[in-house]
């Protein structure tokens, strides 16, 4: 299946839309609920995955995270934009997964993958450009990692990204400043290989 | 990617699209059906948990109302034993209106033979 937010469309919906679906799913609509799940899968799981690295775990985190905010979803305010507070309860349980598990060496890289070595097709170089990616991030501070994937990955805006992860937004604007400082710097040599 | 200007407000399209394919976890239609399937059971058993809260609740409740009363039964049968049944002096002097109390007036009187 497709993920239902094209990419550069924030995971932003009509308010109204959401909020009939989230009274829907309080009434125990299972398909209302399904309908929200579809629409912030990707969202989730690719926040989920710049905090825990490892897909498993943050496939889980993300699932733990649906779930509870089915639970709290009475908490809920209508009012508010409906992305931000379940994405907030995401990254809280990507955030207390991380801190819970053991701590995980992160695979070292393929040499063959990084120093220039033979690359013997588009895909390949993908995939190795994609697991570069990951490393870089992964070598941000966890904030620092969220702030930049959901400004220019998932298209929030400052203030979204403040209240999700409940920092201020001048902090959001200087932590995805940072994080896109220092992403260049780690892969500046990948650049010139490239 | 673009260079980074200070608290750049835009986006940067380059390094968004390759972060996006980078963190793709894929089967998204897996992930949505066994988070639905959960949801059936989070469903009940919050459900469940609710109502049995309330019952925990509902049982304390009726044994603390019981044993009050029970108390209060108690006490007050023990306080007034002898309030409960008339004297033969009331039994006299009282109207003929209570027609139950004749058998207290034979019980004295066939005491006294």
């Amino acid at each position: 299946m497709a993920d239902p937010q094209p990419p550069w469309e924030p995971a932003r919906i009509a308010q109204q839309d959401e909020a009939d679906l989230v009274a829907r799913a309080v009434a125990g609509e299972r398909a209302a609920f399904g309908m929200l799940v579809e629409r912030y899968a990707g969202v989730a799981r690719r926040v989920a995955r710049a905090v825990l690295g490892n897909p498993e775990d943050a496939d889980d985190a993300a699932q733990d995270a649906m779930l509870s905010a089915l639970v709290k979803l009475e908490q809920y305010d209508a009012r508010r934009p409906f992305g931000p507070w379940l994405l907030r309860i995401v990254a809280n349980a990507a955030t207390d997964r991380r801190r819970r598990r053991s701590v995980r060496r992160v695979e070292p890289l393929d040499v063959g993958l990084t120093a220039g070595g033979a690359r013997p097709d588009a895909t390949a170089e993908r995939r190795a450009l994609n697991e570069r990616l990951r490393q870089a991030l992964a070598e941000l501070p966890e904030r620092r990692r969220m702030a930049v994937v959901l400004f220019d990955v998932e298209g929030y805006s400052h203030g979204e990204i403040a209240l999700i992860l409940g920092i201020p937004e001048g902090t959001v604007r200087s932590e995805v400043f940072h994080a896109r400082r220092r992403l260049r710097v780690l892969l500046a040599d990948w650049k010139e290989e490239g | 990617m673009m260079d980074p200007l200070p608290f750049d407000h835009r986006r940067d399209g380059v390094l968004g699209r390759a972060l996006r394919e980078a963190l793709d976890p894929g089967d998204a239609q897996a992930f949505v059906a066994r988070v639905v399937a959960l949801a059936g059971q989070v469903r009940v058993a919050s459900w469940d948990a609710v109502l049995a809260r309330w019952a925990r609740a509902g049982v304390a409740a009726a044994l603390v109302v019981a044993l009050a009363a029970g108390y209060l039964v108690g006490r007050g049968t023990a306080a007034s034993p002898t309030a409960a049944r008339p004297t033969v002096s009331d039994v006299l002097i009282a109207p003929p209106a209570h027609p139950a109390e004749v058998e207290v007036v034979l019980a004295s009187v066939i005491g006294s033979n």
